[in-house]
């Protein structure tokens, strides 16, 4: 069975045989993987002992090792496909949202409908966990909707305001 | 001098691990304990931990932490004859002090007269000034935006907007220049309305290139005043600390002395019993000066306990009973050395913006020379109604290098899924030349540090390790999805299968 895997943003062909020998971009690997149970993973791969713990996320991984986090992808041949012709990835125009990243109070809406900002300009103002945190738009654009007012309290992944 | 009263049940007005804190020194002196809690905290570490816990109101800390009413409601009804404050919600409220007497309970920690003149900034300053002790030049409290300008001209710029009722850095903002300030104080402000429910703010001169030094205070009621040395706290981010590590690699012994003994008076001045914090601003140059007076417990309380070996909790209950406290002599010569980092749900890649959800997976570090305080479990989840530090891990050594690198493998061995965290900044902190040569200041971290300049990438061989891991995972995942039979064929879980297929066996 081939896998593309991408982690962070290098991509590894990994190839997975019947006996579970593996090769990594047509390289063989001396491969011992063992679950732990719960997300903890053991993998002693050519001698090297690797404590991994994996946590899967709507179809997506996180993959952490050594006190350092991977974000990880893995597609088999089929999905590879799929994804190539249907395009996948974003560019600069379209709408964007700005979600609630927590659950909280919106203290202020800094701009207004209409109003031309930069990447990185203040949006909205929530206060949540006792801080009160700016959010700040990820691209340049123009706000096209706010959908909140100072004084609401906002649920998790609520839009609260959209560029164009 | 007091008598001597026996304490037979301690309520904790607290949550998180701080509540765990003080419930083990509790456990430790054979006191039994209640835990309060709100919806929010129903499965909490705390509740789990004491021997009786009682429910008092929704999530919000306004109906439940911060009512003066239910808590000694729970402390009647339990029978507990004192309250532990912990720090934060009611620690420093002099009206609760109060209260808590009124009712014949014991309140383990100052008097309200010595919280009410501390916890106001302007009363503190009066109060020390007689004592000699030195003060950053600064504005009145209470006046009005248009006097706060003027006296703003006064001092000059830059300088510190500081909420009188304040604490933890809310309603707390830095001014670099007389165009910025009005914003400043409309934010500083809001904050502290919100925070406090007292909008009123000082001015503080900004002392450039200034360390956060603190000293340990504790006192008994056989009037003993001693000072357990200092911490330094300079690792901040937006008046919040981060990191902190005792002793100071810039105090000597001369400084401490004298430090000290600065300490000492300024809790003397407000006739000062239990354990409180002096907090001081020091320059470049060793000028001190006196910050303010925390009149509860610190958070940053164990770095100071490893060093000196007392357990400043059980003291604090040993001097609210009356007794003599177990130290009668001041630290000048700290035994080791110890550095604490705290482990707050917050994303050091976006703006250290906090983060909520489950905790899924969580391994403690252990091992010599490692302490965790924490008020988390794996499944726990983190809401947001209180605030972002959930644990905080400490480390001693010998020396300074000794508990640095302790420090650097401990953080490797934490591991924290399911919530971000602030882990990788502690680890980019102690590879930063700066702070291993302990040249920082509290603008350290907001001016001179970044996640990018130490953040070493991952070799080809991690990226290779953490792909086949994470390739073997999911064909394992796809491997026994494809056994499964299909849907309708057999509607039971496979555990019921098993024990059918058994009876037929039997």
């Amino acid at each position: 069975m081939k896998y593309i895997t991408t982690i962070n943003d290098k991509t590894f062909e990994v190839d997975i045989d019947k006996d579970g020998g593996v090769t990594v971009n047509g390289e063989s690997r001396a491969v011992d993987f063992l679950a732990l149970g719960g997300t903890l993973y053991s993998l002693i791969m050519n001698d090297q002992s690797i404590a991994a713990v994996i946590d899967e996320q709507h179809g997506s991984y996180e993959v952490e090792i050594g006190g350092r986090m991977y974000e990880a992808r893995v597609l088999d041949e089929r999905s590879q496909l799929m994804l190539a012709r249907t395009g996948g990835g974003m560019d600069d125009s379209g709408e964007v949202s700005i979600k609630s990243p927590m659950p909280g109070l919106i203290v202020a809406v800094v701009v207004e409908e209409g109003q031309e900002i930069e990447a990185g300009q203040t949006v909205v103002i929530l206060e949540s966990m006792k801080m009160q945190n700016e959010l700040k738009a990820p691209r340049k654009g123009i706000v096209a909707r706010i959908h909140v007012s100072a004084g609401q309290t906002v649920e998790q992944k609520k839009i609260l305001v959209t560029i164009t | 001098m007091r008598e001597q009263t026996k304490i037979n049940k301690v309520l904790i007005a607290n949550r998180g691990e701080i509540a765990v804190r003080i419930i083990r020194a509790c456990r430790d002196l054979g006191i039994p304990t209640v835990a309060i809690y709100s919806d929010a905290d129903r499965a909490a570490l705390h509740v789990r931990y004491a021997d009786e816990a009682i429910h008092i109101g929704p999530s919000a800390p306004r109906d439940s932490y911060l009512r003066k009413d239910k808590i000694i409601a729970a402390a009647r009804k339990t029978g507990a004859d004192a309250i532990h404050p912990g720090y934060g919600f009611l620690a420093e409220n002099a009206e609760f002090a109060q209260q808590v007497a009124d009712e014949g309970l014991i309140f383990i920690g100052p008097s309200p007269s010595a919280i009410a003149t501390m916890g106001d900034k302007h009363a503190a300053r009066v109060a020390v000034r007689r004592y000699n002790v030195p003060l950053i030049p600064g504005s009145e409290a209470g006046l009005s935006d248009d006097d706060l300008m003027a006296a703003a001209r006064k001092i000059g710029f830059p300088l510190v907007i500081k909420a009188v009722a304040g604490g933890g850095g809310k309603g707390m903002r830095a001014v670099h220049n007389e165009a910025n300030f009005k914003e400043a104080l409309a934010t500083a402000r809001r904050e502290a309305e919100s925070a406090f429910g007292n909008g009123d703010v000082y001015l503080e001169k900004l002392l450039v290139g200034a360390r956060h030094i603190e000293f340990q205070i504790l006192a008994d009621t056989h009037g003993n005043t001693i000072h357990l040395g200092e911490r330094e706290c300079s690792i901040q981010r937006r008046h919040q600390k981060l990191v902190e590590e005792a002793p100071s690699v810039f105090v000597d012994d001369d400084l401490r002395q004298r430090m000290g003994q600065m300490a000492i008076a300024a809790a003397q001045s407000v006739n000062y019993v239990n354990a409180g914090t002096i907090e001081c601003l020091v320059d470049e140059d060793k000028n001190f000066y006196f910050l303010e007076m925390n009149t509860r417990l610190q958070v940053e309380h164990p770095v100071t306990e490893l060093v000196t070996g007392i357990d400043l909790v059980k003291e604090q209950i040993r001097i609210a009973r009356g007794r003599r406290m177990g130290p009668t002599e001041s630290f000048l010569q700290p035994k080791a050395w110890a550095i604490e980092c705290r482990i707050n749900a917050e994303d050091p890649y976006t703006n250290f913006m906090p983060s909520v959800g489950k905790i899924n997976t969580l391994i403690t570090p252990t091992g010599p020379g490692v302490r965790v305080d924490s008020g988390v479990y794996s499944g726990y989840e983190i809401t947001p109604h209180y605030d972002s530090m959930i644990a905080k891990l400490i480390c001693w050594g010998e020396d300074r290098g000794e508990a640095m690198l302790r420090m650097r493998r401990a953080l490797e061995e934490y591991t924290i899924m399911g919530v971000k965290h602030n882990i990788p900044f502690h680890v980019n902190l102690l590879n930063s030349f700066s702070f291993i040569a302990g040249k920082i200041d509290t603008n350290f971290v907001e001016q001179r540090f970044s996640m990018d300049t130490y953040e070493n990438a991952p070799t080809d061989e991690d990226l290779e390790a953490a792909a086949i891991a994470v390739t073997l995972y999911a064909h394992r995942k796809r491997q026994l999805a494809t056994q499964v039979v299909q849907p309708g064929k057999r509607d039971t879980s496979n555990w019921k299968w098993y024990t059918r297929y058994e009876r037929m066996n039997r």
